[in-house]
């Protein structure tokens, strides 16, 4: 029995005159993975940022749990409910002024970090490195520890792979994987990259002009007849 | 009709601006009054922009010092009244340069600085991330150095003040031949306590408004780098038109002109 975590209901977003999210609807399970896939300035990153908190929605509801609408929130019950989410961020979005250990004390003060740096396969030695000394892929593994630091109930990958060669991009695919699988957190991630989908999604869901296109099980993805869809996977435009 | 259009954007876009900053300092208050507070940010900003403007600022305060000096020299000499150039030094350092032309150059190179960081962390989305880690950017980025810009400029327009005087002091002594001690004697006895009070009044005004734009401008830079670079700009002359103009209502109101 699938456990509904989030319900996306009818919500819209503009940007001055661009309609970004256009009556979306669309839920989000426990303990699933879902892949959000679409052309880029299709408003997937709009609609994390909505679910996450980060940016207001004008019409429509999001609820959490028990909470029936986030955007009623008070700005102090905003930053508890974002606390919910761990984030990886498209690039990474480390706080470029300080040391890695330092970044990561923002997730989780008491902590060695020995632990989540094994799991992220850094070493230890890292933590004392800035970075803008580090490669994205190595600054992305941080940026995927800071986020499971959090413990959190929700985590969102952001592009995850963008930026990475592929064998870069398999790892990090793999790692997620392993990582999500192993501490069965519902994830949402945002993506054009199919290797991310095929990897670690359960579910995905098509983002077109704003609206949810196509959303079923991951695997049935290339048995699916929407002709979108079809040409988003095959790169046909 | 296309001109009177014009001109109603720009006046909204003013007036929405300035609604939209007085908004931002209502919310730094609040979050200063509900959330915890990093001192050691703090302490970080109060050694950025106070200790490390102390050169620009000293330059700044003895050449200023100096030039006015001669230009007193050049005029007051033409009617002998060479012997008041000690007080228009001392009045004009105390009350007047200083705190102004600390403040502008503080907002060069401070409140630049603060925009460009804040606004880097903007675009790169590492302010987004201060939010998913439980801390307030208001708490965090903010308040520490909206504070540490109050706290910094009157030590440093103080410390202008002493290095100001002197610049005069040197010019007069050593290149107009006047006697030291004479010149010590008349600048200690012009200068009063309100000439210096309100300068220092003045450097916390200004350092409130450096810093208050630098953060407002980075939090609202869109875009990439153009955009941080245009917030830096924005900070900068927000700052010196706002500096001068209540360097002015400040001026009225200690002298009551």
């Amino acid at each position: 029995m699938r456990k509904l975590k989030i319900n996306i209901n009818n919500i819209s977003k503009k940007f001055g005159d661009k309609i970004v999210l256009n009556r979306l609807d669309l839920k989000v399970f426990e303990s699933e993975s879902l892949a959000i896939i679409g052309e880029s300035g299709s408003g997937k990153s709009v609609l994390t940022k909505c679910i996450d908190g980060l940016l207001s929605f004008d019409t429509g509801t999001i609820s959490f749990d028990q909470i029936k609408n986030i955007k009623n929130l008070s700005f102090l019950q905003m930053n508890k409910y974002m606390s919910k989410f761990g984030i990886l961020f498209q690039n990474a979005a480390l706080f470029d002024s300080l040391t890695i250990k330092e970044n990561l004390m923002f997730a989780n003060k008491n902590d060695n970090f020995s632990e989540i740096l094994n799991e992220v396969s850094l070493p230890k030695s890292i933590l004392k490195e800035f970075p803008s000394n580090l490669s994205i892929g190595v600054q992305k593994r941080i940026g995927l520890a800071r986020a499971i630091l959090q413990d959190p109930e929700i985590l969102i990958l952001d592009e995850p792979t963008t930026g990475l060669d592929p064998i870069i991009g398999k790892q990090i695919n793999i790692l997620i994987k392993t990582l999500v699988k192993k501490k069965k957190i519902t994830t949402i991630t945002v993506t054009h990259d199919m290797e991310s989908v095929y990897e670690f999604s359960d579910y995905t869901a098509f983002i077109k002009k704003g609206k949810i296109s196509w959303y079923g099980r991951s695997k049935d993805i290339n048995k699916n007849g929407n002709l979108s869809l079809k040409n988003f996977i095959k790169g046909i435009y | 009709m296309n001109i009177i259009l014009k001109a109603g954007r720009i006046f909204f876009g003013i007036f929405s601006s300035v609604g939209e900053i007085v908004l931002f300092f209502f919310d730094c208050l609040k979050y200063s009054i509900l959330d915890k507070f990093y001192p050691k940010i703090f302490l970080q900003h109060l050694i950025k922009i106070g200790y490390n403007s102390l050169p620009v600022v000293g330059l700044t305060s003895i050449f200023t010092g100096m030039v006015l000096a001669l230009q007193s020299y050049t005029g007051f000499s033409r009617f002998s009244a060479e012997s008041a150039i000690p007080n228009v030094v001392v009045l004009s350092i105390t009350r007047e340069l200083a705190p102004v032309l600390a403040g502008l150059m503080v907002a060069g190179r401070s409140g630049a600085a603060i925009a460009a960081e804040i606004g880097t962390m903007k675009v790169t989305e590492q302010i987004d991330a201060l939010k998913t880690l439980s801390t307030n950017p208001y708490n965090y980025l903010f308040i520490p150095r909206i504070l540490a810009g109050i706290v910094s400029l009157p030590f440093l327009v103080f410390v202008g003040d002493i290095i100001g005087v002197f610049g005069g002091y040197l010019i007069c002594t050593k290149v107009l031949n006047f006697n030291p001690v004479v010149y010590l004697q008349n600048t200690y006895n012009f200068v009063q306590f309100l000439d210096v009070f309100s300068g220092l009044v003045k450097a916390c005004v200004f350092g409130f408004i450096i810093s208050l734009m630098g953060c407002y401008h980075g939090y609202n830079a869109k875009g990439g780098a153009q955009g941080v670079g245009l917030s830096t700009t924005y900070s900068v002359v927000s700052s010196s038109i706002l500096i001068l103009l209540t360097n002015y209502i400040l001026t009225s109101f200690f002298f009551d002109l």
